[in-house]
């Protein structure tokens, strides 16, 4: 039993304030980044306090879970203000601007921290990161992806997808052909964020090449976990989109049912739909919940 | 045929002037702002700011000065909005902090949750719903009578929507138990309590009692309603339970920035809805022409002319988004594609949104010429029909 938290962590209110203040010309890129060191290094410690499995850095420089991938791309760019799914908040949906998109560098610490321990690292899935360019996810993952794998250290590397599950079991295939141009570097898992996996677990989900597949469990109902499930779960028991706060022993309960091997527990997407201080105590009840389930594990 | 004539109007919020602001933030009124309050009130002919300006001068602004300021922002929109030449115009909400926050700060039941990203380094509020909302009392009847008791136009008064509320909001209240691994059912039935329990008691009770109060037209808004395609019936059902028994009102609704395909046919379930007043200009060309290859933002309009028991449409025909000032004939062709394609009688005329990002020079550039190519609409059309004659 894990517990760790992949995706976007979101800013607390001391950097939302620099950050504005910096649109405004009030402040300074150097002060934005001092307070962006303040709220990784407190992110680190909650993680730490929470007794989180595996470190994640939050991706506190991402503006969205393609931007810093687009920036460095050449043939990819940032497009039009795109609602996130059925959020009200947005993205730069990824356009291209050639067939065969390619990664000019791979990102620097500032996207991908160095952590005091073991760490997960977040990117997102390269069917999401293709979606509405037109360009097969394989051309994506082979161009762009894989060189940004091939340069990382990471226990895990949690691909995001959070388009597959609207669009149905029909873009599988594509998915499938596009992580097996991303094999041979760090372990993957491929997390379906913010919607109802059922369709996609019916269709092969599970026999993706990945270590781990991750279910939003807010949205997806338990009895849809197929029988036999043999891959690390990446079981989304704690609402990002929610600010209700889980109970522990309600999370490690029903774990206990999913009848599962390998579990880790996980947000079920990026933590910053739901502010600061709210992320901060649905990690430390995401410990709380692998410490209980762990207990009655060894009992 | 009777003439043609179309109706104008606003449909929301206006920046709000520096001198406000800073007053309620506490920040000093600079001396440029106070000239840019009189250079206004010059502009829209309005007497008596010497109270205004005296009070701006203030080194500290009290209690009852910040009052006296609310309401002569309020008097400035609406005089701009009048001044522009709409027939139908509000204050542009000038007492409103922001749709969202202007509700939630009114009613019972939510607390502010913080802080959230809206994309980039744009941030908003959110706040929970922990009990069952409610309002102690309607909370726009005072701004409403204001105004009443000092125009001579008809007023449109917005309310932000129950879908808008709902999905803009945590929820911590309706489907706070066995939300782990719920069925799809459940949490629909959760999120269904929690909609409709906020139009029956938050936003009909404060609509109608400013519909109680003189009101004749009263317009939802609902910017969030497309957002979950498959709760639009939802979101008209909540419409018709934020209006169900006020009477002797004309009711509308706004939508904006949305896939409008998803609209249909649910809104034709919309309970004696006159109007849907939609955005088209942001999406549309600059060039000039009335042919369909012209207008490529108002293709959603044939959503309208394949059912003909729709609402009206309030044609969206400023883009709130730039700054770009749309020339008279440009509004006016918008207008005539429009009617040509509905019928005039099935067209009024208003911004996509409302202006509040613009500032006031562009906003009143704009709407002046939104109502001068309205003008330039109605003698094309009436050329037209008298020429066919």
């Amino acid at each position: 039993m894990q517990a760790f938290a992949p995706g976007i962590h979101p800013r607390s209110e001391a950097l939302v304030q620099a950050t504005r203040d910096l649109d405004r010309g009030r402040t300074s890129a150097e002060a934005v980044d001092e307070q962006l060191q303040r709220d990784l290094d407190e992110l680190v410690r909650v993680q730490q306090e929470a007794g989180l499995d595996l470190l994640a850095d939050g991706m506190l420089r991402w503006q969205d879970l393609f931007r810093p991938l687009l920036e460095a791309s050449d043939g990819l760019e940032p497009g039009p203000l795109t609602r996130f799914l059925d959020t009200n908040s947005f993205y730069r949906a990824p356009t291209a601007t050639s067939a065969e998109p390619r990664l000019r560098e791979p990102l620097d610490e500032r996207y991908a921290a160095p952590l005091p321990s073991s760490r997960i690292v977040t990117l997102p899935s390269p069917y999401a990161l293709a979606h509405g360019t037109g360009i097969p996810a394989k051309v994506v993952a082979a161009g762009v992806l894989k060189p940004q794998l091939d340069a990382l250290e990471a226990e895990l590397v949690v691909l995001g997808e959070p388009f597959l599950a609207r669009d149905g079991a029909g873009g599988l295939d594509e998915l499938r052909e596009a992580l097996d141009a991303l094999a041979g570097g760090p372990p993957l898992a491929l997390q379906i964020t913010f919607g109802d996996a059922r369709e996609l677990l019916e269709n092969g989900l599970a026999e993706l090449p990945v270590e781990g597949i991750g279910v939003d469990f807010y949205a997806t109902h338990a009895g849809d976990l197929p029988q036999g499930f043999d891959k690390l779960l990446l079981a989304g028991v704690v609402d990002a989109r929610s600010s209700a706060l889980e109970e522990p022993q309600e999370i490690a309960d029903f774990v206990g049912r999913l009848g599962v091997e390998r579990v880790a527990l996980v947000p079920n997407g990026d933590l910053q739909y739901v502010s600061e201080p709210i992320a901060r105590q649905k990690l430390a009840r995401l410990g709380t919940a692998r410490t209980a389930r762990a207990k009655e594990t060894a009992a | 045929m009777t003439d043609v004539k179309f109706e104008t109007r606003e449909i929301g919020s206006l920046a709000k002037p520096p001198w406000r602001v800073k007053a309620f933030a506490g920040r000093p009124v600079e001396e440029g702002d106070v000239a840019e309050a009189e250079r206004w009130a010059q502009k829209l002919e309005l007497d008596g700011t010497e109270e205004l300006v005296e009070t701006l001068r203030r080194e500290e602004i009290g209690k009852d000065d910040l009052r006296l300021v609310d309401d002569w922002s309020s008097r400035y929109g609406l005089a701009l909005l009048e001044r522009a030449g709409l027939d139908v115009v509000y204050d542009g909400e000038q007492r409103r902090t922001e749709m969202y926050d202007h509700v939630i700060r009114h009613a019972r039941g939510f607390e502010q949750r913080g802080t959230v990203r809206s994309f980039d380094n744009k941030y908003y509020s959110k706040a929970a719903c922990v009990e069952e909302p409610s309002i102690d009392g309607p909370y726009d009847v005072d701004e409403y009578r204001f105004l009443s008791a000092r125009t001579d136009h008809r007023l449109k008064v917005p309310f932000t929507g129950p879908y808008t509320i709902v999905d803009w909001s945590y929820d911590e209240h309706y489907g706070r138990h066995g939300a782990l691994g719920a069925t799809a059912e459940q949490r629909a039935g959760a999120r269904r309590r929690f909609m409709l329990d906020v139009a029956e008691r938050v936003v009909r009770p404060n609509a109608a009692a400013v519909v109680e109060a003189g009101c004749d037209w009263i317009q939802i808004d609902e910017p969030a309603l497309t957002t979950r395609p498959d709760e639009v019936p939802l979101g008209v059902e909540a419409f018709n339970k934020s209006v169900e028994g006020i009477p002797s009102a004309r009711r509308s609704l706004h939508v904006c920035f949305s896939d409008y395909s998803l609209l249909f046919p649910h809104v034709l379930e919309l309970d004696d809805c006159f109007e849907l007043q939609l955005e088209f200009a942001n999406r549309d060309s600059h060039e000039l022409g009335t042919d369909g290859a012209d207008r490529p933002g108002y293709e959603p309009l044939f959503l309208f002319a394949d059912h003909e028991d729709a609402p009206n449409v309030g044609l969206g025909v400023l883009d709130i988004h730039t700054n770009f000032v749309e020339p008279a004939e440009l509004v006016r062709d918008r207008i005539v594609y429009a009617a040509e394609l509905l019928g005039p009688e099935r067209v009024s005329v208003n911004p996509d949104c409302g202006l509040r990002t613009r500032s006031w020079d562009v906003a009143y550039e704009k709407l002046a010429n939104m109502v001068e190519g309205t003008r330039l609409a109605e003698e094309a059309l009436n050329r037209a029909h008298a020429g066919s004659r």
